[in-house]
Protein backbone atom coordinates (compact mmCIF):
# COMPACT_ATOMS: atom_id res chain seq x y z
CA UNK A 1 0.00 0.00 0.00
CA UNK A 2 1.01 3.55 -0.57
CA UNK A 3 2.59 5.60 2.13
CA UNK A 4 1.46 9.04 2.52
CA UNK A 5 2.21 11.32 5.39
CA UNK A 6 0.48 14.24 7.11
CA UNK A 7 2.04 17.06 9.78
CA UNK A 8 -1.78 17.95 10.75
CA UNK A 9 -5.29 16.77 10.48
CA UNK A 10 -6.48 16.65 7.19
CA UNK A 11 -9.10 15.20 5.57
CA UNK A 12 -8.25 11.56 5.48
CA UNK A 13 -11.15 9.99 4.33
CA UNK A 14 -10.09 11.45 0.57
CA UNK A 15 -6.79 9.58 1.25
CA UNK A 16 -7.76 6.54 2.02
CA UNK A 17 -10.00 6.58 -0.83
CA UNK A 18 -6.94 7.08 -2.98
CA UNK A 19 -5.68 3.82 -1.89
CA UNK A 20 -3.02 5.58 0.74
CA UNK A 21 -2.20 4.67 4.40
CA UNK A 22 -1.93 7.21 5.91
CA UNK A 23 0.76 8.41 9.01
CA UNK A 24 0.65 11.35 10.73
CA UNK A 25 4.16 12.26 11.26
CA UNK A 26 3.78 14.09 14.58
CA UNK A 27 2.67 10.52 15.63
CA UNK A 28 5.84 8.87 14.54
CA UNK A 29 8.04 11.44 15.92
CA UNK A 30 6.65 11.98 19.31
CA UNK A 31 6.45 8.08 19.84
CA UNK A 32 10.23 7.91 19.07
CA UNK A 33 12.45 7.21 21.34
CA UNK A 34 15.17 8.97 19.12
CA UNK A 35 12.58 11.71 19.02
CA UNK A 36 15.76 14.25 20.20
CA UNK A 37 17.89 13.07 17.22
CA UNK A 38 14.99 13.62 14.54
CA UNK A 39 15.00 17.28 15.99
CA UNK A 40 18.51 17.78 15.88
CA UNK A 41 18.71 16.22 12.44
CA UNK A 42 16.41 18.69 11.80
CA UNK A 43 18.82 21.38 13.48
CA UNK A 44 21.77 20.18 11.38
CA UNK A 45 19.69 20.67 8.13
CA UNK A 46 19.52 24.34 8.97
CA UNK A 47 16.13 24.49 10.68
CA UNK A 48 16.89 27.23 13.62
CA UNK A 49 16.99 26.05 17.65
CA UNK A 50 14.23 29.07 18.23
CA UNK A 51 12.05 27.38 15.82
CA UNK A 52 8.87 24.70 16.59
CA UNK A 53 10.23 21.59 17.89
CA UNK A 54 7.56 19.91 16.20
CA UNK A 55 8.14 20.52 12.72
CA UNK A 56 11.55 19.89 13.38
CA UNK A 57 10.49 16.35 14.69
CA UNK A 58 7.89 16.45 11.68
CA UNK A 59 10.97 17.62 9.83
CA UNK A 60 13.40 14.67 10.92
CA UNK A 61 10.34 11.89 11.06
CA UNK A 62 9.54 12.16 7.09
CA UNK A 63 13.52 11.77 6.23
CA UNK A 64 14.26 9.29 8.79
CA UNK A 65 11.48 6.48 7.38
CA UNK A 66 12.42 7.83 3.68
CA UNK A 67 8.48 9.66 2.64
CA UNK A 68 8.06 10.10 -0.74
CA UNK A 69 4.46 11.85 -0.66
CA UNK A 70 2.91 14.51 1.99
CA UNK A 71 0.48 16.51 2.45
CA UNK A 72 0.94 19.96 3.40
CA UNK A 73 -1.46 22.35 4.73
CA UNK A 74 -0.99 25.50 3.17
CA UNK A 75 -4.07 27.42 5.03
CA UNK A 76 -5.27 26.75 8.70
CA UNK A 77 -1.87 25.86 10.03
CA UNK A 78 1.27 28.34 10.74
CA UNK A 79 3.29 29.84 8.25
CA UNK A 80 6.46 27.96 10.08
CA UNK A 81 4.50 24.49 7.95
CA UNK A 82 4.54 26.42 4.99
CA UNK A 83 8.21 26.80 4.85
CA UNK A 84 8.51 23.08 6.14
CA UNK A 85 6.27 22.11 2.90
CA UNK A 86 8.99 23.98 0.97
CA UNK A 87 12.01 22.22 2.70
CA UNK A 88 9.99 18.93 1.61
CA UNK A 89 9.38 19.64 -2.10
CA UNK A 90 13.28 20.92 -1.69
CA UNK A 91 14.45 17.20 -0.90
CA UNK A 92 12.03 16.06 -3.46
CA UNK A 93 9.38 14.71 -2.04
CA UNK A 94 5.81 15.31 -3.73
CA UNK A 95 3.65 17.66 -1.40
CA UNK A 96 -0.02 18.06 -1.82
CA UNK A 97 -1.32 21.02 -0.77
CA UNK A 98 -4.65 21.62 1.66
CA UNK A 99 -6.31 24.65 2.41
CA UNK A 100 -8.80 25.40 5.31
CA UNK A 101 -10.10 28.75 4.11
CA UNK A 102 -9.25 31.29 6.60
CA UNK A 103 -12.51 32.94 6.10
CA UNK A 104 -14.37 29.66 7.27
CA UNK A 105 -16.85 29.53 4.54
CA UNK A 106 -18.43 26.37 3.54
CA UNK A 107 -18.64 27.58 -0.01
CA UNK A 108 -15.03 27.92 -0.23
CA UNK A 109 -13.68 24.70 2.71
CA UNK A 110 -16.19 22.99 -0.60
CA UNK A 111 -13.83 24.01 -3.43
CA UNK A 112 -11.08 23.05 -1.61
CA UNK A 113 -12.18 19.67 -0.73
CA UNK A 114 -13.34 19.19 -4.30
CA UNK A 115 -9.95 20.68 -5.47
CA UNK A 116 -8.44 17.85 -2.92
CA UNK A 117 -10.43 15.06 -4.69
CA UNK A 118 -9.33 15.67 -8.07
CA UNK A 119 -5.68 15.79 -6.93
CA UNK A 120 -6.44 12.46 -6.09
CA UNK A 121 -8.72 11.44 -8.60
CA UNK A 122 -11.81 9.93 -6.02
CA UNK A 123 -15.03 10.74 -6.36
CA UNK A 124 -17.58 12.24 -3.41
CA UNK A 125 -19.51 8.75 -3.40
CA UNK A 126 -16.15 7.48 -2.64
CA UNK A 127 -15.15 9.64 0.01
CA UNK A 128 -18.36 9.48 1.77
CA UNK A 129 -18.17 5.63 2.16
CA UNK A 130 -15.42 5.98 4.01
CA UNK A 131 -16.35 8.89 6.17
CA UNK A 132 -19.53 6.56 6.89
CA UNK A 133 -16.62 3.88 7.95
CA UNK A 134 -14.38 6.20 9.87
CA UNK A 135 -17.10 7.10 11.68
CA UNK A 136 -18.23 4.51 13.43
CA UNK A 137 -14.79 4.47 14.85
CA UNK A 138 -15.10 7.98 15.86
CA UNK A 139 -17.81 6.97 17.80
CA UNK A 140 -16.14 4.60 19.40
CA UNK A 141 -13.31 7.25 20.17
CA UNK A 142 -16.21 9.06 21.41
CA UNK A 143 -17.25 6.70 23.97
CA UNK A 144 -13.26 6.85 25.14
CA UNK A 145 -14.41 10.59 25.65
CA UNK A 146 -17.58 10.06 27.77
CA UNK A 147 -15.48 7.43 29.77
CA UNK A 148 -13.22 9.89 30.65
CA UNK A 149 -15.77 13.03 31.55
CA UNK A 150 -19.15 11.26 32.55
CA UNK A 151 -17.69 7.85 33.62
CA UNK A 152 -15.15 8.67 35.22
CA UNK A 153 -13.13 5.26 34.14
CA UNK A 154 -10.85 6.13 31.22
CA UNK A 155 -7.43 7.87 32.54
CA UNK A 156 -6.47 11.64 30.73
CA UNK A 157 -3.76 9.89 28.96
CA UNK A 158 -6.13 7.20 27.00
CA UNK A 159 -8.10 9.86 26.52
CA UNK A 160 -5.07 11.82 24.58
CA UNK A 161 -3.63 9.27 23.21
CA UNK A 162 -7.11 7.80 21.80
CA UNK A 163 -8.19 11.17 20.74
CA UNK A 164 -5.04 12.00 18.79
CA UNK A 165 -4.73 8.63 16.72
CA UNK A 166 -7.82 9.77 14.98
CA UNK A 167 -5.38 12.34 12.61
CA UNK A 168 -4.76 8.87 10.89
CA UNK A 169 -6.41 5.95 12.85
CA UNK A 170 -2.72 4.70 13.70
CA UNK A 171 -2.31 4.21 10.11
CA UNK A 172 -5.22 1.13 9.57
CA UNK A 173 -8.35 1.84 10.83
CA UNK A 174 -9.50 -1.70 11.21
CA UNK A 175 -6.82 -2.68 13.62
CA UNK A 176 -7.84 0.72 14.96
CA UNK A 177 -11.20 -0.34 15.53
CA UNK A 178 -10.90 -3.41 17.42
CA UNK A 179 -8.30 -1.99 19.52
CA UNK A 180 -11.16 0.42 20.43
CA UNK A 181 -13.48 -2.32 20.54
CA UNK A 182 -11.25 -4.56 23.42
CA UNK A 183 -10.14 -1.00 25.40
CA UNK A 184 -14.04 0.27 25.97
CA UNK A 185 -14.94 -3.29 27.16
CA UNK A 186 -11.75 -3.14 29.83
CA UNK A 187 -12.05 0.31 30.96
CA UNK A 188 -15.96 -0.41 31.34
CA UNK A 189 -15.25 -2.50 34.20
CA UNK A 190 -12.80 -0.63 35.93
CA UNK A 191 -13.21 1.25 39.03
CA UNK A 192 -13.84 4.93 38.62
CA UNK A 193 -11.07 7.66 39.80
CA UNK A 194 -12.11 9.82 41.77
CA UNK A 195 -10.11 12.81 42.04
CA UNK A 196 -10.95 16.48 43.53
CA UNK A 197 -10.34 18.60 40.49
CA UNK A 198 -11.58 18.60 37.30
CA UNK A 199 -8.82 20.29 34.76
CA UNK A 200 -9.04 21.02 30.85
CA UNK A 201 -6.52 20.37 28.73
CA UNK A 202 -6.24 23.31 25.62
CA UNK A 203 -3.77 24.05 23.06
CA UNK A 204 -1.55 21.48 20.84
CA UNK A 205 -1.28 18.14 22.11
CA UNK A 206 1.86 18.18 24.85
CA UNK A 207 5.34 17.11 23.98
CA UNK A 208 5.71 16.20 27.80
CA UNK A 209 2.87 13.28 28.00
CA UNK A 210 3.52 12.98 31.28
CA UNK A 211 1.38 15.73 31.95
CA UNK A 212 -1.14 13.30 32.54
CA UNK A 213 0.12 11.52 35.69
CA UNK A 214 1.61 14.55 37.06
CA UNK A 215 -1.62 16.41 38.03
CA UNK A 216 -3.15 13.44 38.96
CA UNK A 217 -0.65 13.52 41.89
CA UNK A 218 -2.16 16.79 43.55
CA UNK A 219 -6.02 15.14 43.50
CA UNK A 220 -6.98 16.56 39.85
CA UNK A 221 -7.59 14.95 36.80
CA UNK A 222 -7.28 16.02 33.08
CA UNK A 223 -11.15 15.70 31.62
CA UNK A 224 -10.92 17.42 28.60
CA UNK A 225 -8.59 17.48 26.24
CA UNK A 226 -9.67 19.81 23.39
CA UNK A 227 -7.84 19.95 20.63
CA UNK A 228 -7.14 15.99 20.69
CA UNK A 229 -11.42 15.64 20.69
CA UNK A 230 -11.43 17.90 17.36
CA UNK A 231 -8.64 15.65 15.79
CA UNK A 232 -12.10 13.09 16.51
CA UNK A 233 -15.00 15.01 14.92
CA UNK A 234 -17.26 14.58 17.94
CA UNK A 235 -19.82 16.48 16.39
CA UNK A 236 -18.50 15.97 12.67
CA UNK A 237 -19.98 12.61 12.86
CA UNK A 238 -23.66 14.06 12.58
CA UNK A 239 -23.24 15.63 9.75
CA UNK A 240 -24.63 14.65 6.58
CA UNK A 241 -21.23 15.53 4.27
CA UNK A 242 -17.83 16.06 4.50
CA UNK A 243 -18.03 19.14 3.75
CA UNK A 244 -20.40 19.90 6.75
CA UNK A 245 -18.22 17.75 8.73
CA UNK A 246 -14.95 19.73 7.80
CA UNK A 247 -16.50 22.86 8.31
CA UNK A 248 -17.35 22.53 11.74
CA UNK A 249 -14.05 21.71 13.19
CA UNK A 250 -12.28 24.37 15.54
CA UNK A 251 -8.38 24.06 15.28
CA UNK A 252 -7.51 25.42 12.10
CA UNK A 253 -10.08 28.42 12.05
CA UNK A 254 -10.12 31.91 13.73
CA UNK A 255 -9.29 32.13 17.61
CA UNK A 256 -12.86 33.07 18.88
CA UNK A 257 -14.52 30.12 16.52
CA UNK A 258 -12.26 28.08 19.22
CA UNK A 259 -13.08 29.62 22.52
CA UNK A 260 -16.31 29.09 21.66
CA UNK A 261 -16.66 25.22 21.84
CA UNK A 262 -13.68 25.37 24.74
CA UNK A 263 -16.39 27.36 27.00
CA UNK A 264 -19.22 24.75 26.08
CA UNK A 265 -17.40 22.05 27.40
CA UNK A 266 -16.08 24.12 30.26
CA UNK A 267 -19.94 24.20 31.47
CA UNK A 268 -20.76 20.40 29.82
CA UNK A 269 -17.80 19.33 31.97
CA UNK A 270 -17.23 20.80 35.22
CA UNK A 271 -14.09 22.23 34.80
CA UNK A 272 -12.27 23.61 37.67
CA UNK A 273 -8.98 24.97 35.58
CA UNK A 274 -7.46 24.84 32.68
CA UNK A 275 -4.14 24.30 31.42
CA UNK A 276 -3.33 25.98 28.01
CA UNK A 277 -0.40 24.22 26.65
CA UNK A 278 1.81 26.50 24.30
CA UNK A 279 4.78 25.34 22.05
CA UNK A 280 7.98 27.55 22.41
CA UNK A 281 8.08 29.56 19.65
CA UNK A 282 4.28 29.07 17.92
CA UNK A 283 2.05 32.07 17.51
CA UNK A 284 -0.24 30.38 19.94
CA UNK A 285 1.63 31.61 22.52
CA UNK A 286 0.41 35.16 21.90
CA UNK A 287 -3.32 33.27 21.83
CA UNK A 288 -2.97 33.27 24.98
CA UNK A 289 -3.23 36.53 25.62
CA UNK A 290 -7.01 36.27 24.00
CA UNK A 291 -7.70 32.83 25.56
CA UNK A 292 -6.79 34.04 28.95
CA UNK A 293 -9.27 37.00 28.58
CA UNK A 294 -12.06 35.06 27.49
CA UNK A 295 -12.79 32.28 29.80
CA UNK A 296 -13.79 32.80 33.25
CA UNK A 297 -11.98 29.84 35.01
CA UNK A 298 -8.36 30.15 36.49
CA UNK A 299 -5.77 29.15 33.64
CA UNK A 300 -1.92 28.12 33.35
CA UNK A 301 0.04 28.72 30.52
CA UNK A 302 2.29 25.65 30.14
CA UNK A 303 5.17 26.26 27.51
CA UNK A 304 6.89 22.75 26.25
CA UNK A 305 9.86 22.67 24.01
CA UNK A 306 12.39 20.12 23.08
CA UNK A 307 12.04 18.24 26.00
CA UNK A 308 9.61 15.26 26.49
CA UNK A 309 8.68 15.29 29.55
CA UNK A 310 8.24 18.56 32.40
CA UNK A 311 10.86 20.14 33.37
CA UNK A 312 11.38 20.55 37.27
CA UNK A 313 10.37 24.31 37.19
CA UNK A 314 7.18 23.81 34.95
CA UNK A 315 6.27 21.29 37.77
CA UNK A 316 6.40 23.71 40.76
CA UNK A 317 4.75 25.61 38.73
CA UNK A 318 1.80 23.46 37.95
CA UNK A 319 1.58 22.27 41.40
CA UNK A 320 1.76 26.00 43.19
CA UNK A 321 -1.42 26.67 40.65
CA UNK A 322 -2.93 23.15 41.80
CA UNK A 323 -2.69 23.83 45.47
CA UNK A 324 -4.10 26.90 45.24
CA UNK A 325 -7.09 25.72 43.17
CA UNK A 326 -7.75 22.68 45.38
CA UNK A 327 -8.68 25.44 48.06
CA UNK A 328 -11.64 26.97 46.38
CA UNK A 329 -13.60 23.12 46.14
CA UNK B 1 -12.99 31.57 66.22
CA UNK B 2 -8.88 31.79 66.80
CA UNK B 3 -6.63 30.92 64.23
CA UNK B 4 -2.74 31.26 64.98
CA UNK B 5 -0.38 31.73 61.34
CA UNK B 6 3.49 31.31 62.06
CA UNK B 7 6.16 31.81 59.63
CA UNK B 8 9.02 29.70 60.15
CA UNK B 9 12.09 32.28 58.31
CA UNK B 10 15.56 31.99 58.51
CA UNK B 11 16.16 35.12 61.03
CA UNK B 12 12.55 35.81 62.17
CA UNK B 13 9.63 34.02 63.58
CA UNK B 14 6.48 35.69 62.81
CA UNK B 15 3.39 34.75 65.13
CA UNK B 16 -0.20 35.99 64.36
CA UNK B 17 -3.30 35.48 66.28
CA UNK B 18 -6.76 36.10 64.55
CA UNK B 19 -9.75 36.12 66.17
CA UNK B 20 -12.75 35.42 62.84
CA UNK B 21 -11.12 38.93 60.87
CA UNK B 22 -9.25 40.97 63.22
CA UNK B 23 -6.29 40.44 63.91
CA UNK B 24 -5.48 40.49 67.85
CA UNK B 25 -1.90 39.60 68.53
CA UNK B 26 1.41 39.39 66.21
CA UNK B 27 5.17 39.47 67.47
CA UNK B 28 8.39 38.55 66.49
CA UNK B 29 10.68 36.44 67.87
CA UNK B 30 13.99 35.47 66.70
CA UNK B 31 14.38 32.35 64.79
CA UNK B 32 17.24 30.93 66.81
CA UNK B 33 15.45 31.70 70.08
CA UNK B 34 11.90 30.08 69.21
CA UNK B 35 13.80 27.06 68.74
CA UNK B 36 16.13 27.21 71.99
CA UNK B 37 13.49 28.82 74.27
CA UNK B 38 10.04 27.72 72.82
CA UNK B 39 9.96 24.66 71.39
CA UNK B 40 10.83 21.26 72.51
CA UNK B 41 11.58 18.17 70.49
CA UNK B 42 10.05 14.52 70.63
CA UNK B 43 10.33 13.01 67.25
CA UNK B 44 8.61 16.27 66.32
CA UNK B 45 9.43 19.92 67.42
CA UNK B 46 5.95 20.72 69.44
CA UNK B 47 5.46 24.87 70.05
CA UNK B 48 5.01 25.27 73.58
CA UNK B 49 1.98 27.95 73.16
CA UNK B 50 2.16 28.84 76.72
CA UNK B 51 5.26 30.08 76.58
CA UNK B 52 4.42 32.32 74.53
CA UNK B 53 1.25 33.37 76.34
CA UNK B 54 -1.05 31.85 73.67
CA UNK B 55 -3.85 30.29 75.68
CA UNK B 56 -6.51 29.42 73.11
CA UNK B 57 -6.54 28.38 69.56
CA UNK B 58 -8.99 27.14 67.26
CA UNK B 59 -6.97 26.21 64.21
CA UNK B 60 -2.98 26.36 63.82
CA UNK B 61 -1.03 26.90 60.49
CA UNK B 62 2.36 27.17 59.56
CA UNK B 63 4.63 27.93 56.66
CA UNK B 64 8.16 28.56 56.19
CA UNK B 65 11.22 26.21 55.95
CA UNK B 66 10.71 24.80 59.05
CA UNK B 67 6.93 23.80 58.50
CA UNK B 68 7.27 20.09 57.89
CA UNK B 69 9.28 19.47 61.58
CA UNK B 70 6.61 21.18 63.64
CA UNK B 71 4.10 19.26 65.77
CA UNK B 72 1.90 18.39 62.76
CA UNK B 73 -0.82 17.20 65.24
CA UNK B 74 -1.80 20.69 65.89
CA UNK B 75 -0.28 22.76 62.74
CA UNK B 76 -1.41 22.53 59.31
CA UNK B 77 1.84 23.21 57.11
CA UNK B 78 1.23 25.13 53.77
CA UNK B 79 3.75 26.05 51.47
CA UNK B 80 5.22 29.50 51.71
CA UNK B 81 4.06 30.37 47.98
CA UNK B 82 0.75 30.24 48.85
CA UNK B 83 0.84 31.64 52.47
CA UNK B 84 2.07 34.33 50.67
CA UNK B 85 -0.05 34.90 47.91
CA UNK B 86 -3.27 34.68 50.43
CA UNK B 87 -2.27 37.39 52.60
CA UNK B 88 -0.95 39.51 49.45
CA UNK B 89 -4.83 39.42 48.08
CA UNK B 90 -6.50 39.41 51.53
CA UNK B 91 -4.27 42.42 52.55
CA UNK B 92 -4.69 44.61 49.32
CA UNK B 93 -8.30 43.00 47.71
CA UNK B 94 -6.37 42.49 44.43
CA UNK B 95 -6.00 39.58 42.25
CA UNK B 96 -3.79 40.31 39.50
CA UNK B 97 -0.46 40.97 40.07
CA UNK B 98 3.05 39.94 41.19
CA UNK B 99 4.54 39.42 44.45
CA UNK B 100 8.00 40.36 44.96
CA UNK B 101 9.34 38.73 48.51
CA UNK B 102 12.05 39.90 50.16
CA UNK B 103 13.43 37.74 52.76
CA UNK B 104 16.35 36.86 54.90
CA UNK B 105 17.88 34.07 52.83
CA UNK B 106 15.36 33.49 49.93
CA UNK B 107 13.42 35.81 47.09
CA UNK B 108 10.56 34.99 45.29
CA UNK B 109 8.95 36.25 42.97
CA UNK B 110 5.58 34.74 42.07
CA UNK B 111 2.77 35.65 39.43
CA UNK B 112 -0.78 35.86 40.44
CA UNK B 113 -3.42 35.73 37.71
CA UNK B 114 -7.60 35.77 38.77
CA UNK B 115 -6.22 35.12 42.51
CA UNK B 116 -4.20 31.66 41.47
CA UNK B 117 -0.32 31.26 40.83
CA UNK B 118 0.22 30.97 37.49
CA UNK B 119 4.11 31.22 37.74
CA UNK B 120 7.08 31.80 40.24
CA UNK B 121 10.59 32.26 40.68
CA UNK B 122 12.75 31.32 43.29
CA UNK B 123 16.22 32.34 44.36
CA UNK B 124 18.46 28.95 44.47
CA UNK B 125 21.70 28.11 45.08
CA UNK B 126 23.17 31.41 46.51
CA UNK B 127 21.38 34.23 48.74
CA UNK B 128 23.22 37.37 47.58
CA UNK B 129 19.80 39.23 46.71
CA UNK B 130 18.18 38.84 50.36
CA UNK B 131 17.88 40.30 53.66
CA UNK B 132 21.23 38.42 55.14
CA UNK B 133 23.36 40.40 52.21
CA UNK B 134 21.74 44.19 53.54
CA UNK B 135 22.44 43.16 57.14
CA UNK B 136 26.10 42.64 56.27
CA UNK B 137 26.81 45.69 54.13
CA UNK B 138 25.64 48.05 56.70
CA UNK B 139 27.47 46.17 59.17
CA UNK B 140 30.70 47.33 56.92
CA UNK B 141 29.16 50.58 56.48
CA UNK B 142 29.17 50.66 60.43
CA UNK B 143 25.17 52.27 59.79
CA UNK B 144 21.84 51.11 60.93
CA UNK B 145 20.11 48.98 59.04
CA UNK B 146 16.97 50.96 58.61
CA UNK B 147 18.94 54.29 57.66
CA UNK B 148 20.92 52.50 55.08
CA UNK B 149 17.42 51.83 53.03
CA UNK B 150 16.82 55.81 52.42
CA UNK B 151 20.11 56.22 50.09
CA UNK B 152 18.87 56.20 46.27
CA UNK B 153 20.91 58.89 44.81
CA UNK B 154 23.89 58.67 42.36
CA UNK B 155 24.79 54.91 44.07
CA UNK B 156 28.51 53.78 43.41
CA UNK B 157 29.01 50.76 40.96
CA UNK B 158 28.90 47.06 42.73
CA UNK B 159 29.62 44.51 40.50
CA UNK B 160 30.37 41.40 42.44
CA UNK B 161 27.79 38.62 41.78
CA UNK B 162 28.46 37.09 45.68
CA UNK B 163 27.51 38.80 48.49
CA UNK B 164 31.29 38.23 50.01
CA UNK B 165 33.33 39.56 47.67
CA UNK B 166 30.77 42.60 47.52
CA UNK B 167 31.88 43.17 51.29
CA UNK B 168 35.53 43.99 49.86
CA UNK B 169 34.29 45.52 46.63
CA UNK B 170 32.25 47.91 48.99
CA UNK B 171 35.48 48.38 51.26
CA UNK B 172 37.65 49.59 48.03
CA UNK B 173 34.97 52.21 47.19
CA UNK B 174 35.26 53.30 51.24
CA UNK B 175 38.60 53.42 50.61
CA UNK B 176 38.12 55.56 47.04
CA UNK B 177 36.77 58.17 49.41
CA UNK B 178 32.77 57.78 48.49
CA UNK B 179 30.24 59.36 50.42
CA UNK B 180 28.53 57.63 52.97
CA UNK B 181 24.96 58.22 51.13
CA UNK B 182 26.29 57.09 47.75
CA UNK B 183 28.30 53.87 49.33
CA UNK B 184 24.58 53.43 51.06
CA UNK B 185 23.01 54.19 47.31
CA UNK B 186 25.22 51.56 45.81
CA UNK B 187 24.28 48.84 48.05
CA UNK B 188 20.31 49.22 47.94
CA UNK B 189 21.00 49.43 44.01
CA UNK B 190 23.10 46.16 43.78
CA UNK B 191 20.28 44.70 45.15
CA UNK B 192 17.97 45.80 42.40
CA UNK B 193 20.11 44.48 40.03
CA UNK B 194 20.00 41.32 41.47
CA UNK B 195 16.38 41.16 41.64
CA UNK B 196 15.97 42.75 37.95
CA UNK B 197 16.75 39.31 36.01
CA UNK B 198 14.26 37.85 38.64
CA UNK B 199 11.58 39.95 38.11
CA UNK B 200 12.00 40.54 34.02
CA UNK B 201 10.02 37.33 33.41
CA UNK B 202 7.07 38.88 35.03
CA UNK B 203 5.01 41.33 33.28
CA UNK B 204 2.58 43.44 35.13
CA UNK B 205 1.11 46.80 35.93
CA UNK B 206 1.21 45.58 39.73
CA UNK B 207 3.95 44.52 41.89
CA UNK B 208 3.49 44.16 45.28
CA UNK B 209 6.07 43.73 47.73
CA UNK B 210 6.27 41.71 51.08
CA UNK B 211 9.12 40.05 53.46
CA UNK B 212 11.87 42.56 55.09
CA UNK B 213 13.13 44.27 52.56
CA UNK B 214 9.56 45.96 51.74
CA UNK B 215 11.31 48.39 54.31
CA UNK B 216 13.98 49.15 52.02
CA UNK B 217 12.72 52.69 50.47
CA UNK B 218 15.49 52.92 47.88
CA UNK B 219 15.08 49.58 46.68
CA UNK B 220 11.08 50.70 46.19
CA UNK B 221 12.02 54.01 44.48
CA UNK B 222 14.15 51.87 42.09
CA UNK B 223 11.34 49.66 41.71
CA UNK B 224 8.63 52.12 40.69
CA UNK B 225 10.33 52.77 37.24
CA UNK B 226 9.90 49.53 36.33
CA UNK B 227 6.27 49.14 37.54
CA UNK B 228 3.08 51.56 37.27
CA UNK B 229 1.64 50.51 40.63
CA UNK B 230 4.42 49.06 43.71
CA UNK B 231 2.51 48.77 46.10
CA UNK B 232 4.03 47.35 50.19
CA UNK B 233 1.68 45.51 51.71
CA UNK B 234 0.82 46.89 55.05
CA UNK B 235 2.85 44.49 57.75
CA UNK B 236 4.80 43.50 54.88
CA UNK B 237 6.98 40.87 57.23
CA UNK B 238 4.17 39.15 58.06
CA UNK B 239 2.57 38.54 55.44
CA UNK B 240 3.28 34.85 55.54
CA UNK B 241 1.91 34.69 58.91
CA UNK B 242 -1.17 36.38 57.46
CA UNK B 243 -1.60 34.55 55.37
CA UNK B 244 -1.38 31.04 57.45
CA UNK B 245 -4.34 32.65 59.35
CA UNK B 246 -6.24 33.42 56.13
CA UNK B 247 -6.00 30.20 54.96
CA UNK B 248 -6.72 28.15 58.26
CA UNK B 249 -10.30 30.61 58.59
CA UNK B 250 -11.55 29.97 54.86
CA UNK B 251 -10.08 26.78 54.03
CA UNK B 252 -8.55 24.62 56.78
CA UNK B 253 -11.29 21.58 57.61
Amino acid sequence: MKKIGITTTVPIEILIAAGYEVVDLNNIFIMSNKYAGLIEKAERDGFPSSSCAFKKGVYGAAMDNDFKEIVGVTEGDCSNSKALEEVFRMKGIKVYPFAYPSNHKLSDLKNSLDHFMNMFKVSLGEVEQVRIRLNKIRNLVKKIDELTYIDNKATALENHIYQISCSDFNGNDHNFQDELRNKIKEIKSRKTIEKKLRLAYIGTPPMTSDIYDFVEKFNSRIVYNEVQREFSFPRGINYKNIYEQYYDYTYPYDIEFRIQEIKKQIKQRKIDGVINYTQAFCYRQIEHIIIKESLDVPILNVEGDKLNVLDARTKLRIEAFLDMLIDRK
Amino acid sequence: MITLGIDLGSRKVKIMLMEDKKIINKFMVNTMAFYRDYCSYDGKIMVDLKKLNIDKVDKAVSTGYGRNNIDIKLFKPITEIKAHVYGAIYSTGLKDFVLLDVGGQDVKVIMVEKGIVTDLELNEKCAASCGRYLENMANVLEVPLLDMFNFSDDPVELNSTCAVFSESELIGKIAEGYSLEKLCAGVNFSLYKRLKPLLSKFKSETLLLSGGASKNSALIRYLKKDYEKVVVIDDAQYNGAYGCCIYGKNFCQ
